[in-house]
């Protein structure tokens, strides 16, 4: 049986955070995150989320919010979309499946250089996935189906001085979250994570992450003086460009190295590991184009001998949240980020809390769809930007 | 600094920070729209209307030192004590003197108990019913600590600027009465709490810390969004 999408609607979120969080780009104060709602002609509704950042796919909210509507909505309408599959093993083949009917590129004219329509595209994808499984009553699960009996998550520790990095050590530290990120900027790194790691003992795993922020030269230096700290892994000390650039670091520095913005679309990877260029590889949903996209980048990794952790966008609600879990889930994935909830929004979109428990962990998620609830009061609460699409 | 020292420190600095909000000050200035006031005095019903199930939840946590403060405290919530003032039935009161309806007084009753829901099926941030059992008692007794300084002070704003009277303010005024010594009581309870379960300072600084990470008053009484605008998470007007 095939479905039709016969409208949608696009809220531009603002759902403020508990606090600010920052790194070494910039600093937010609240989610701007857009939801995709959309109605398959039976009257069924599938919700998507899309997060745009300039600095990593080079889409602005606006330009998504452009793209959904000129390009992708055209496209949706157009199509017959075939219902989830009863054999799980043909799962991966209907989500590619999905995800080939949403276009790439923009219309002829547009301004601003974009890498990739990586956020737009995923936002739909996971509306229109979530609404045909729904129409079968059947779980992402059933399609990518859970390799692990829960997900354990990681905490961030945003870019700030060491006396408010220490107090958020603490509060993970309570929470017995065995593994934590820790944003660096270049600015007092050693300091910071001397009393981040004095903060929560020898046992939580440390993480580093530089947005970008260190050139070659900096980068080094800044893993061997980190060194000593234990930490498991560095994530893009250099700005995206030059593999060659990355794998120089990776070669030289006493901390394994993980590619990020670097890794955007499948040609991405694929250049990293023709270079050599780190032995990690940060996977997210909307970064990378969505669920079938991101699978695949897991997959050639995993070919490659690159270990993966599956992170997220600063601010994702409950819809991407869930994404991530049933992703999390399936991938062999080290590390988790994510499933923050009203740990940083100060309300969530979903009517059940997504976010984890004691020790980082979350069960999986087994409702229809990807498995949340969402609340339509809650994205007309804060929508600031409503944009209605019928076919 | 002493324990004591350090708790009252943290409330007052929470309540502080609430009396100078805008949105405070112009409840007290007669400057919030009917419509926002309706909206706080909901807002406050909802946030109290399951007290006595809060207190009951931190009795049944409760110290043996701490233990009859609280009962004492629920019991007189419950209307169950020598003065015979159900709590939850003052809220209402204050609720039907606001014009609000039989339906929507049914509704401000069940949004208390979906805060009750949510608080037990929200997943669990900390390891033991210890943590969280002191979490709760920081919070509740931070209520009164402020209840005890302002609460006068709010029914005096609703009753110039709202218009009600003085009988259906009774829930404020019979507050700003008992609170201060609730309020005492209160930090007694937290100490020997922490005395009982053998909670160091160190872990207290954490989980004040993560307790009033948002200010809790300006939360439930005037919503997520002004809290945001507040503290800048929000501009004024998005």
């Amino acid at each position: 049986m095939s479905h039709q999408v016969v409208s949608a609607t696009l809220f531009a979120l603002r759902i403020p955070f508990v606090e600010a969080f920052a790194h070494s780009v910039r600093s937010r104060t609240y989610s701007d995150s857009i939801v995709v709602r959309l109605e398959l002609a039976d009257g069924t509704v599938g919700y998507g989320e899309a997060v745009a950042r300039p600095y990593v796919t080079g889409e602005t909210v606006e330009s998504c919010l452009d793209f959904m509507k000129e390009r992708i909505w055209l496209a949706v309408q157009q199509t017959a979309y075939p219902s989830p599959p009863a054999d799980s093993a043909a799962g991966l083949d209907w989500l590619r499946a999905i995800a080939h009917t949403l276009p790439t590129d923009p219309a002829e004219g547009t301004p601003g250089h974009v890498v990739a329509w990586n956020a737009a595209r995923a936002g739909w994808e996971l509306a229109l996935v979530d609404a045909l499984l729904k129409t079968e009553g059947r779980s992402l699960a059933h399609i990518l189906p859970p390799q692990r009996p829960s997900v354990t998550y990681s905490g961030v520790i945003t870019a700030s001085g060491i006396e408010s990095a220490v107090k958020m050590a603490k509060r993970f530290k309570q929470f017995a979250i065995p593994h934590l990120k820790v944003k660096v900027t270049g600015e007092g790194d050693r300091d910071r994570i001397a009393a981040i790691r004095e903060a929560v003992g020898d046992k939580p795993s440390i993480r580093i992450d530089g947005n970008g922020a260190y050139d070659v030269e900096g980068a080094i230096a800044t893993c061997q003086e980190l060194a000593e700290f234990a930490i498991a892994s560095a994530e893009q000390m250099l700005p995206r460009g030059n593999p060659a650039d990355l794998a120089a670091v990776q070669a030289a520095a006493p901390i394994p190295q993980m590619a990020d913005e670097s890794l955007i679309t499948l040609a991405d990877a694929e250049a990293l590991i023709a270079a050599n260029a780190c032995q990690w590889f940060n996977l997210r949903i909307a970064k990378c184009g969505g669920l079938a996209n991101t699978v695949a980048i897991a997959q050639r990794a995993q070919a490659a001998g690159i270990r993966c952790q599956l992170g997220c966008q600063v601010g994702e609600t409950a819809i991407l949240s869930a994404a991530g879990r049933h992703l999390a889930a399936h991938l062999p994935v080290e590390f988790v980020e994510g499933s923050y909830g009203k740990l940083l929004l100060s309300q969530d979109i979903s009517r059940h809390p997504i976010h984890f428990a004691h020790q980082g962990r979350a069960p999986l998620l087994t409702r229809p769809g990807l498995g949340v609830e969402v609340l339509d009061g809650m994205l007309e609460t804060y929508a600031y930007q409503t944009i209605s699409l019928k076919s | 600094m002493d324990i004591r020292t350090q708790i009252e420190r943290y409330y007052a600095a929470h309540v502080q920070d609430f009396a100078n909000s805008s949105r405070f000050q112009a409840l007290e200035a007669g400057q919030l729209s009917r419509a926002d006031m309706d909206q706080f005095i909901a807002n406050l019903c909802r946030a109290h209307l399951k007290s006595p199930q809060i207190l009951a939840f931190l009795y049944s946590v409760a110290p043996p030192a701490a233990a009859s403060a609280i009962q004492h405290n629920m019991l007189e919530e419950l209307g169950l004590d020598d003065e015979g003032i159900c709590h939850p039935d003052l809220l209402l009161e204050l609720a039907a003197a606001a014009g609000f309806d039989e339906a929507q007084r049914e509704a401000l009753v069940e949004g208390a108990q979906e805060n009750v829901r949510s608080l037990c099926t929200d997943p669990l941030m900390f390891g033991t019913i210890k943590e969280l059992g002191l979490s709760v008692l920081l919070e509740v007794t931070c209520f009164e600590w402020m209840l005890s300084r302002l609460a006068s002070r709010i029914g005096r704003a609703l009753e110039q600027h709202r218009g009600l009277s003085p009988e259906s303010l009774e829930w404020f005024y019979h507050h700003s009465e008992v609170d201060i010594r609730h309020a005492e009581e209160g930090i007694t309870s937290v100490v020997d709490y922490l005395r009982y379960y053998e909670i160091d300072a160190d872990e207290l600084e954490t989980i004040l810390d993560i307790t009033f990470r948002e200010n809790i008053f300006l939360k439930r009484y005037f919503g997520a969004i002004a809290l945001a605008q507040e503290t800048h998470m929000l501009e004024a007007t998005p």
